[in-house]
């Protein structure tokens, strides 16, 4: 049997009513859980532990640190296998963290967690958990991943990957969608696992912490009609800043009239921005890839610095590859690092069947 | 059979009944459907827990169904389902019209309302509902009725979400449509003040009538069920569920106290009421332990200012009573006009000339004479009624033309008055004349079969028999 360990973090998943709140709390402790579904007990040899109990949504940087600490101390305990139980609501930052934190990582870490609390009959946990399970026991990936439904239904889930994926709805089971990608694999209760997209060969690998310099302050603003160019210079005191940009990577820098003056007040401070900081683009739309050589506004974007062009990173994957390539790497670098590849964030082509995975 | 002292050997019943409401659905806004034909747009596969109540226990009832390890298979409409039935999206605000229903009976009942209404969720993991549990919540306390052997109590009124129907069992696959799912349900409970088999009828009719006295009750098969929990001296208490019709409460009653004198479990059990006036074993009765709080509403208060608004409908009784003697009615045609929402005052303001009783005798009874005497089931609607009471009024047509009219109407016709005018009292006697001339030495009943061919639908029956004699 394989050796699994389960790090709870609280969420959702480990989340049951509390009388004295009113409303559900992560209060579950690791045992608990291990006692809620001992089903995976029969499908892998399971070490189970509490890391801390949280909601997703207090998640900072440290958090990351921590996890990935923990996650390196399995790996040296000899787990051949790691689940995180996580709240949904920060889900996909934690994997992309994880998955730029954990370079070479030799083992799977399975992030997975619930929509439903385990308090319900109906709750979606167990389907994920046991999932989780499955994958690790029968595959040999190596790295990050999401568990969760694949469908409305109770019979199988997906393995999404760490830096594509994000939340797209606020309740349902199968919340969690690729963008820009396939999935990785789907994995039935029963433990049929089927890969999706490409899956490399397993191979020796010797796990390197590359961890989020917790200190560092980065903003994600989001482009709207009416924008008035104080809203970016709120950041002007932080480390970075991703701009997520409508369309193919516009921003409101035209004056038209004089009902556009303002514009100019933007343009020049996007200017002021990304002489002092990495100011990264990212797609409104969620799907597609951004394209900075279309229209006659955009060629001024990358003259005064902009990044992200030709980039199909969510805006979530943006904020932490650059919290990240900050923290590790030397800041006149970034513009040529944050479209390169590191952990398959970036895909190289842009498929019409990607959306097929979506919504049916 | 033999007669059984009810008193003498510890009888004790009461009644739980269920009434649907009509509207929307209790917690979101999905239209109140329960009788979906079609093929559903979505089938859903899901799985069940049995998992433990606030206090760590872990319900006998909920247990007996895990062990059976079952995939649930729901029809889905995306007509009258969203993703709350589905379990999908947490429960959106009460139903208000609802819950006004449901304290409009609790006073026509005159039980006394609850402060704060505290929706919990019942555990019930046969798959019946999606999320493994029924939302329940207790509106009101203490109430009673009359009836002809005493006060019964009725301790509690609650307000629920209907079931999801089942459909089919396929060894460990069940399958349950949707539709039903989330529909408000009323639970009515008495006590065990029921003293035979014939008084838990009564109750059961008496308390059916109060809930139809109110406007959102939902009408037709299926939309009340009633419960009857029984049990004698040293016997646990069964609870019989299922009665197709309130007329076979007493015998099933009957034939279950004998069954328990004869031959009574040790556990309790919950039972079907069957077609052949026996009961069958559906389950153990569920354990108590089986409620916790639904955390995705906030508690209802309650308060006064809301139950000053709520208006206390007349008792369909009283309304009935009321219409027979206003118009001097039949009961049972007053009862079905009351039943069928018919207002026949209006129709009287419009047509002066023509008797209530005659209005009324068309409305409800017309319609059954067509299907008993033409076969097919008239659709007829309330223009082709004021039709017939327009020509009626106008003294265009005989009162004994109306069912033909009607028929002709009911098959999509244009009913030509000619053949129904009625004839001047002259043109009839001549008319008459001619027939007894043609026709000499005819006996009466015979002048009168050819007489009724000939005028019928013009002139009323009994006034061609007075002519005829005038003329033999």
């Amino acid at each position: 049997m394989k050796k699994i360990a389960i790090l709870h973090t609280g969420g959702t998943v480990s989340s049951y009513y509390d009388d004295k709140k009113g409303g559900v709390s992560t209060k579950y402790t690791a045992k608990d859980i291990l006692n809620l579904y001992p089903e995976i007990k029969h499908i892998a040899k399971i070490e189970s532990r509490l890391i801390q109990n949280m909601w997703s949504q207090d998640t900072r940087f440290s958090h990351y640190n921590l996890l990935a600490k923990e996650v390196e101390k399995e790996v040296k305990n000899g787990a051949e296998g790691v689940i995180i139980t996580h709240g949904t609501d920060f889900m996909h930052y934690t994997s992309s963290a994880l998955a730029f934190i954990l370079e070479n990582c030799p083992i799977p870490v399975i992030i997975t967690g619930s929509q439903r609390s385990s308090d319900r009959g109906s709750s979606d946990a167990k389907l994920n958990l046991i999932c989780a399970c499955q994958f690790i026991v029968n595959s040999n990936y190596q790295g990050v991943g999401i568990c969760m439904h694949e469908s409305t239904n109770d019979d199988a889930c997906l393995i999404l990957h760490p830096t594509k994926t994000r939340k797209f709805h606020t309740s349902r089971r199968d919340a969690f969608k690729v963008v820009n990608g396939k999935p990785i694999a789907r994995v039935t209760s029963q433990g049929n696992v089927g890969f999706i997209g490409k899956h490399n060969k397993s191979e020796d690998k010797k796990l390197k912490l590359k961890l989020f310099d917790d200190k560092l302050k980065i903003g994600i603003v989001k482009v709207h009609p009416n924008m008035f160019a104080e809203e970016l210079l709120f950041y002007k005191n932080y480390d970075g800043l991703v701009i997520e940009a409508p369309g193919l990577g516009n921003l409101p820098t035209t004056k038209l009239d004089k009902e556009t003056i303002e514009h100019e007040k933007i343009l020049d401070t996007l200017k002021t921005l990304a002489k002092k900081m990495p100011v990264v683009l990212a797609p409104q739309t969620i799907f597609g890839r951004l394209n900075l050589h279309v229209y006659s506004n955009q060629p001024i974007y990358q003259e005064i610095g902009l990044l992200g062009n030709h980039s199909d990173m969510t805006s979530e994957t943006t904020f932490l590859k650059l919290a990240w390539l900050l923290s590790n790497y030397k800041k006149d670098e970034i513009p040529k690092l944050i479209t390169k590849n590191f952990r398959d964030e970036i895909s190289p082509r842009t498929s019409l069947d990607y959306l097929d995975y979506v919504y049916s | 059979m033999e007669n059984i002292n009810y008193e003498k050997i510890g009888f004790k019943a009461g009644l739980e009944i269920h009434q649907q409401l009509d509207g929307k659905k209790l917690f979101c806004n999905c239209p109140v459907e329960t009788n979906k034909k079609e093929k559903p747009d979505l089938i859903v596969k899901r799985k069940l827990r049995a998992v433990a109540g606030a206090e760590g226990e872990k319900d006998i009832a909920a247990l007996y169904e895990e062990g059976k390890d079952k995939t649930f298979v729901y029809e889905f409409y995306h007509d009258c389902n969203c993703l709350v039935e589905l379990d999908e999206e947490p429960i959106n605000h009460i139903n208000k019209y609802a819950l006004e229903a449901a304290l409009q009976i609790s006073l026509l009942l005159k039980a006394k309302p609850v402060k704060k209404i505290k929706v919990m969720r019942k555990i019930v993991i046969d798959g019946s509902n999606v999320s493994g549990f029924q939302r329940t919540m207790l509106i009101a306390e203490n109430g009673k009725i009359e009836t002809s052997k005493g006060t019964i109590k009725i301790p509690t009124i609650l307000l629920e979400e209907e079931a999801a129907k089942k459909i089919s069992t396929n060894g460990k696959e069940v399958t349950y449509r949707l539709d039903r799912l989330g529909v408000p349900l009323l639970e009515i409970g008495t006590s065990a003040d029921i003293k035979d088999p014939e008084h838990a009828k009564e109750t059961a009719e008496k308390i059916g009538m109060i809930l139809r006295s109110v406007d959102l009750t939902k009408r037709g098969i299926g939309t009340i069920r009633q419960d009857v929990n029984v049990s004698i001296k040293n016997s646990p208490r069964i609870e019989i569920k299922g009665f197709q019709d309130l007329k076979s409460i007493p015998k099933i009653v009957e034939y279950e106290v004998l069954r328990l004198q004869h031959d009574a479990p040790k556990e309790g059990e919950v039972r079907k009421a069957e077609p052949d006036l026996t009961s069958s074993f559906l389950r153990p009765l569920p354990g108590e332990a089986r409620m916790y709080p639904e955390t995705d509403h906030e508690e209802i208060i309650i308060t006064n200012e809301l139950l000053k608004k709520i208006k206390i409908p007349e008792l369909l009784t009283e309304k009935t009573i009321k219409l027979e003697n206003k118009f001097n009615l039949p009961s049972e045609i007053a009862e079905e006009l009351i039943k069928n929402k018919i207002n026949l005052e209006n129709y009287t303001k419009d047509y002066k000339e023509v008797s209530p009783s005659l209005i009324a005798q068309t409305l409800i009874t017309a319609p059954k004479e067509i299907r008993a005497r033409f076969h097919f089931e008239p659709k007829l609607k309330e223009k082709d009624f004021r039709f017939v009471f327009e020509n009626l009024n106008r003294q265009k047509i005989p009162k004994d033309s109306v069912i033909d009219i009607l028929v002709d109407l009911a098959k999509g016709k244009t009913p030509n008055l000619d053949n129904f005018e009625k004839l001047s009292d002259k043109d009839l006697e001549r008319e008459i004349e001619k027939i007894i001339i043609e026709n000499k030495n005819a006996p009466f009943n015979a002048l009168m079969g050819i007489a009724m061919s000939k005028l019928k639908g013009k002139t009323e029956a009994k006034k061609i028999a007075d002519i005829i004699k005038k003329f033999i």
